[in-house]
């Protein structure tokens, strides 16, 4: 069964946003345990069962219309969530071949790809865009090829070089992102970045996701999840705009908790790009409302024990500290006790 | 989120001669006139010839007037003194646009004028095995307003008000050697006026 | 690290271009487009001989923007394992050969405002398909490539064709040197320096750079991935009672697997932890090429990451 994609989401203001109970059964819930804390959780991206949200390597699905206008309306505002230093052009190549290949292949009826040489023609049907382009020639695109390309993908995308046993950040989409900042992390090292992550580095996972990616090779993509708390379906949650939508935070009561507080999983994918040898982390974020969450008794049982467990400093990092107790009373009694299964399947 | 502790923040160490190069540029900024004459003592200790070293400074009031003399007749082939860190870094800029591999940059003074310094070199592509930089002086911070994009400087609070957008931002340890400053996020959007007491801490 | 990500390609030329040196051009075997590389990369070939597999890396030489084929050049070495003698000697035009996708650990640094390159002989190869990557770009470059003349005649008239004076050639005779010295003593900064060739010059070009001050962040020279292959080697999963042989391109958490005992694992790559397990006895060593274990786990000897570990000796039982 593949996805009926919805034509009328909005992701602000009135926030018109659900999960189809399709959507709400292939829901990557990030604890494969009753509890959390951070660890290498890095696996190879090879192909997950059919219909699941790894049966791709670029997962497209029925908030795709929603999530690319969403793009629009920050890049309009905030042109910066895009950007990418001049020697990343072989790079910003790669990710466009990367990904028109790779979603034409996978969902035929709603993107083609036709080439001829250098002369490319791309369709995507979904957003009534059509171009035709010579690979590799800038000026025959409206855009550079990287903002091109992700402003018709969900998701964000982060593009790193690879210097001197490091990774910088130097090209990027990040229209979405849980509260960091693209434009103020641009050129920081892999440390760098993730200096304000707590407790992992002391846990030695940044020295060892570092050791482990500087050797990806191509065609041997990895991912991992990762995941906050979100108030509203709200895809900007970025630093730039928390003056906006920081009060949201505050909004949540007993009653508004199950619709309004929601889990956000990142399915992080990681490619090393052929052409310029970078690295193409990708960030495809999946949003569930805890009411939604819920109907799966398992997952209740366990996100209830994992919120109510999580470390401080887990809690003040993700931000949550104005409603976590909101979550885990609406969740308790639906906890009764009994143990659940091993990894994150429904059941 | 965290605002101390984030690892992004630069460490620094005493300033000490790099002998793998060939020609060594020194620049700082008032107090910063200490750690460069310990570093030109410990340069001739170590046979690093007095001509193959060249001083630029900025005559801040942080350093006392015997400190600017000093620095004038400093041990170095070439010395340049400015009045402020604009002029300076002008004059930096010209001489990297005409310097050679094999040279090395020591940098001294308070972290906000370094930041500036760093960044003017990175983009001759001065490696982070071709700087050193100790810090002393104010610990004021430059800030950036991740809301507005504009620069406060001279930040010695734990919260301040954005120069440009009058948000008041609480400083994080988030540093960026690309815009050379810390981050500054709005305090009060959760709930508009909750404050915390406002306290010097870069001082 | 896995080696099941191979594919096939067809020889389809085969060139002596000097009494040592074959130059080989490989298509994919299934008629696809190559995939792409940036320059300065290099493919494991694998060579499937009578007694062994043979695991041997070769630079790119064509360029990254004419995917029809890859070529490599392969000097023959007598001393060697074996794998370049094997394909002086083994491989024909038409044979089938694996091939891994292409690595690159001697890259372009892409800040770098000026590249200054020196090759030597065959170490022209990499540095060909690095030259190609730059005429695109918009920085400077230059390369110093020295000959044994006329041996690699070929070679140096395809570079001078493609890249004009940017390329010198030198005569490797005593009046015809290169300048090594004087080339790096006055470059502007933000120059990147470059080497492949024979182990002399690759050393020349270090001492000169280093002596002329370059901070090493500024110095590249070839490097190859280093043979993914080990000892062969026996263990006992004691738990499941069956005894399992380890071959040389196989790791132990693929021997494990291919037993059909389940074994954990998560990244397959000595990172995550997941596949972590005790070593119950050990008659040898164990050769720990993990990220995980600290360095006190390790020289306990009594942990061991099977997706990347391995043993030496006669002995091993796992608790699994
Ligand atoms: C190489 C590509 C990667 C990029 C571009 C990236 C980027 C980021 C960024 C920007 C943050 C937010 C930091 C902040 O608060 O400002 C973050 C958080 C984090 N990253 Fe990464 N990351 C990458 C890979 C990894 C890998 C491989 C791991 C493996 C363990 C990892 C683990 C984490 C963790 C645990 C957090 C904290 C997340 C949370 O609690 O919400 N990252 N990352
Ligand atoms: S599977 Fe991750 S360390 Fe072995």
């Amino acid at each position: 069964m593949s996805a009926v994609f919805k034509t009328d989401e909005t992701f602000r203001d009135d926030f018109k946003y659900s999960n189809s109970p399709r959507a709400i059964r292939r829901f990557p819930l990030p604890f494969v345990e009753d509890k959390y804390m951070y660890s290498v959780n890095i696996e190879p991206h090879v192909p997950g069962p059919k219909d699941s949200i790894t049966e791709f390597q670029f997962d497209v699905d029925e908030h795709y219309i929603g999530e690319c206008r969403d793009r629009e309306i920050v890049l309009k505002e905030d042109p910066l969530r895009y950007q990418a230093l001049p020697h990343m052009m072989s790079a910003q190549w790669d990710v466009l071949e990367l990904l028109m290949n790779h979603m034409s292949k996978d969902y035929p009826e709603q993107f083609s790809l036709s080439k001829q040489g250098n002369r490319w023609s791309w369709h995507n049907k979904l957003l009534n865009i059509k171009n035709e382009f010579t690979f590799g020639d800038p000026s025959t695109l409206p855009r550079e090829p990287l903002d091109y390309i992700t402003r018709q993908a969900q998701g964000d995308f982060v593009v790193m070089d690879q210097r001197d046993g490091d990774f910088y950040i130097e090209a990027g989409m990040v229209t979405t992102p849980a509260d960091w900042s693209m434009d103020f992390d641009m050129g920081m090292s892999f440390k760098e970045w993730h200096g304000p992550v707590p407790l992992a580095h002391e846990l030695n996972v940044f020295d060892r996701a570092l050791k482990f990616l500087l050797n990806l090779r191509i065609n041997e993509p990895v991912r991992r999840l990762n995941w906050t708390m979100t108030v509203n379906p709200r895809l900007d949650t970025s630093p730039e705009f928390y003056p906006r939508w920081g009060s949201d935070r505050a909004s949540v009561t007993a009653d508004n908790v199950a619709d309004k507080a929601h889990i956000r999983v990142e399915l992080q994918g990681l490619w090393r790009l052929p052409r310029s040898n970078a690295m193409l982390f990708g960030i495809r974020c999946y949003l569930i409302s805890i009411r939604e969450l819920a109907t799966i008794p398992k997952w209740a049982r366990r996100t209830h024990r994992t919120l109510r467990d999580l470390h401080p400093a887990l809690v003040d990092y993700k931000g949550l500290t104005r409603y976590r107790d909101h979550v885990v009373n609406w969740l308790a009694p639906l906890d009764d006790g009994s143990p659940t299964t091993s990894g994150n399947a429904p059941e | 989120m965290l605002i101390r502790g984030i690892k992004s923040k630069p460490v620094y160490t005493p300033l000490a001669p790099d002998l793998g190069g060939r020609t060594h540029l020194l620049v700082g900024f008032g107090v910063g006139a200490e750690p460069l004459t310990r570093l030109m003592a410990d340069c001739t200790l170590a046979g690093v010839t007095k001509a193959s070293r060249r001083l630029l400074y900025v005559t801040d009031k942080s350093a006392s007037m015997a400190m600017h003399e000093m620095m004038r007749h400093a041990d170095a082939g070439e010395v340049q003194l400015f009045k402020d860190s604009a002029s300076l870094l002008s004059e930096f800029e010209t001489i990297l646009k005409a310097s050679i591999m094999g040279t090395r940059l020591y940098v001294a003074g308070p972290e906000a004028f370094m930041g500036l310094v760093m960044r003017i070199a990175a983009r001759f592509n001065l490696n982070r095995d071709e700087i050193r930089a100790e810090e002393c002086g104010s610990p004021a911070r430059r800030v950036h307003c991740i809301h507005c994009r504009a620069a406060t400087e001279d930040v010695t609070t734990n919260i301040v008000q954005c120069v440009d957008c009058q948000r008041w931002l609480v400083v994080r340890d988030h540093y960026s050697r690309r815009l050379a400053a810390y981050m500054g996020v709005m305090i009060d959007a959760e709930v508009p006026g909750e404050l915390p007491p406002i306290e010097e801490v870069f001082v | 690290m896995s080696h099941s990500h191979t594919f096939a390609v067809t020889v389809t030329a085969i060139t002596q271009v000097t009494p040592l040196i074959k130059h080989f051009v490989l298509k994919a075997a299934d008629g696809a487009q190559m995939p792409s590389f940036s320059g300065g990369s290099h493919v494991v070939v694998v060579m499937k001989g009578a007694t062994r597999v043979y695991r041997n890396p070769y630079s790119l030489l064509s360029s990254p923007n004419d995917l029809s084929a890859y070529e490599i050049a392969v000097r023959r070495a007598d001393q060697s394992r074996g794998g370049s003698v094997f394909m002086h000697d083994h491989v024909t035009v038409g044979m089938t050969l694996q091939i891994a996708h292409p690595v690159n650990l001697f890259q372009l640094d892409k800040l770098a405002l000026k590249h200054v390159l020196f090759a030597g002989g065959v170490g022209i190869t990499a540095i060909a398909a690095q030259l190609e990557d730059l005429k695109m770009g918009a920085v400077p470059y230059e390369l110093h490539y020295s000959v044994r003349a006329p041996d690699h005649a070929a070679f140096a008239d395809r570079l001078l064709a493609r890249h004009g004076d940017r390329v010198r050639i030198y005569h490797d005779s005593a009046e015809h040197r290169i300048d090594i010295e004087g080339l790096v003593a006055a470059q502007p900064l933000g120059t990147h320096v470059y080497v492949c060739g024979p182990t002399p010059m690759i050393g020349r070009v270090l001492a000169s750079a280093r002596a002329a001050g370059w901070a090493e962040s500024h110095i590249h020279w070839e490097q190859f991935s280093a043979p993914p292959v080990g000892d062969p080697f026996d263990v006992f999963l004691k738990k499941s009672n069956v005894k399992v042989s380890v071959l040389p391109d196989q790791s132990l958490l693929e021997a494990i697997e291919d037993a059909g005992v389940d074994a954990p694992y998560l990244c397959r790559g000595g990172v995550c932890g997941e596949c972590k397990c005790r070593v119950l006895e050990v008659d040898g060593v164990l050769v720990h090429n993990d990220h995980y274990l600290s360095p006190e786990e390790k020289a306990s000897g009594t942990l061991i990451m099977p997706c990347v570990s391995r043993a030496h000796g006669k002995n091993l039982v796992l608790d699994l």
